[in-house]
């Protein structure tokens, strides 16, 4: 598996899922951070896969562009959610990027994923993963996701 | 045929979600019964008939595979047919999950159009097989 198919497959499974169940859409994605992605306070929500192979997977979002995808996943105005739907809906889309990214890239072997976390993290803290990682721009903002293996590529 | 439906996630926000999608579907749903594990679902069952039960596979206290193997040997959860709703597509879990009893399987994401035509193929599947 060669990082760039890694890439193809998180482009594709964020673009698919925030499309199909957020009626949200992506205007742009790269392989480097947006200017603004580092600037105040994210969710992290990450996973652990099992299967082959077997890593971590984390999304990373400011609370604008989460309040708005979750307005869209929920069907409720922006006004009408509370910060722990929006942490949900964080986890939710967390779970269903990891599941279409390991899609992708591994059809025919099964995959178990652990139950996405919320994570801790201080404001203005560069999203840095240790896997491979996408930005995507949103209409209300960006948000980020890794992949990392554990067997080296 | 109003519909009375199970949604089994330990996701309120994908409870959500798919009861949403359900009334997008265009279907009747007549009642829409909530449950955040296979065994919150069997309780609520005991006092509710559903016609067809959605259910999640990764779930805490009863998982979906669990779910399944329960309701296929009780004498009368057997008839209801269970659809599954997952984020895995792969071909050996859909493989399992339909020899454990499933009788569809829906893939993350998904739009309301695809959820009705499972609906509707397991509910026939269902009384053709009564």
């Amino acid at each position: 598996m060669q990082p760039i198919e890694v890439q193809e497959a998180l482009a594709a499974a964020v673009e698919e899922v925030l499309e199909t169940m957020c009626f949200s859409a992506v205007f742009s994605s790269s392989e480097t951070a947006f200017p603004e992605q580092n600037d105040g306070c994210v969710l992290m929500a990450q996973l652990r896969f099992e299967g082959s192979p077997s890593g971590e997977f984390q999304l990373a979002i400011p609370m604008p562009p989460a309040r708005t995808i979750g307005s869209g996943f929920l069907g409720k105005e922006e006004a009408e959610i509370s910060d722990e739907q929006t942490r949900e809906v964080v986890c939710e889309l967390a779970n269903m990027f990891c599941g279409s990214v390991l899609s992708r890239l591994e059809a025919k072997t099964a995959f178990r994923l652990s139950h996405p976390e919320l994570v801790s993290v201080p404001c203005g803290t560069p999203f840095d993963p240790p896997g491979i990682a996408r930005w995507f721009e949103l209409e209300a903002g960006s948000l980020a996701a890794s992949v990392s293996f554990r067997q080296a590529l | 045929m109003k519909l009375s439906v199970m949604i089994v996630d330990d996701s309120p926000a994908m409870r959500s979600f798919v009861r949403r999608v359900l009334d997008m579907s265009g279907l009747e749903i007549e009642r829409c019964l909530q449950a955040s594990n296979g065994q919150e679902a069997l309780d609520l069952m005991n006092g509710a008939w559903v016609d067809v039960v959605l259910t999640d596979i990764n779930m805490p206290v009863m998982d979906g595979e669990e779910l399944l193997q329960r309701m296929s040997v009780h004498s009368i959860f057997r008839a209801i047919p269970v659809v599954v709703i997952s984020t895995d597509r792969t071909e050996c879990r859909i493989q399992k999950m339909l020899s454990l009893g499933a009788k569809g399987y829906v893939t993350k994401p998904f739009t309301p159009e695809i959820l009705r035509e499972q609906l509707e193929q397991s509910l026939g599947v269902a009384h053709a097989t009564d």
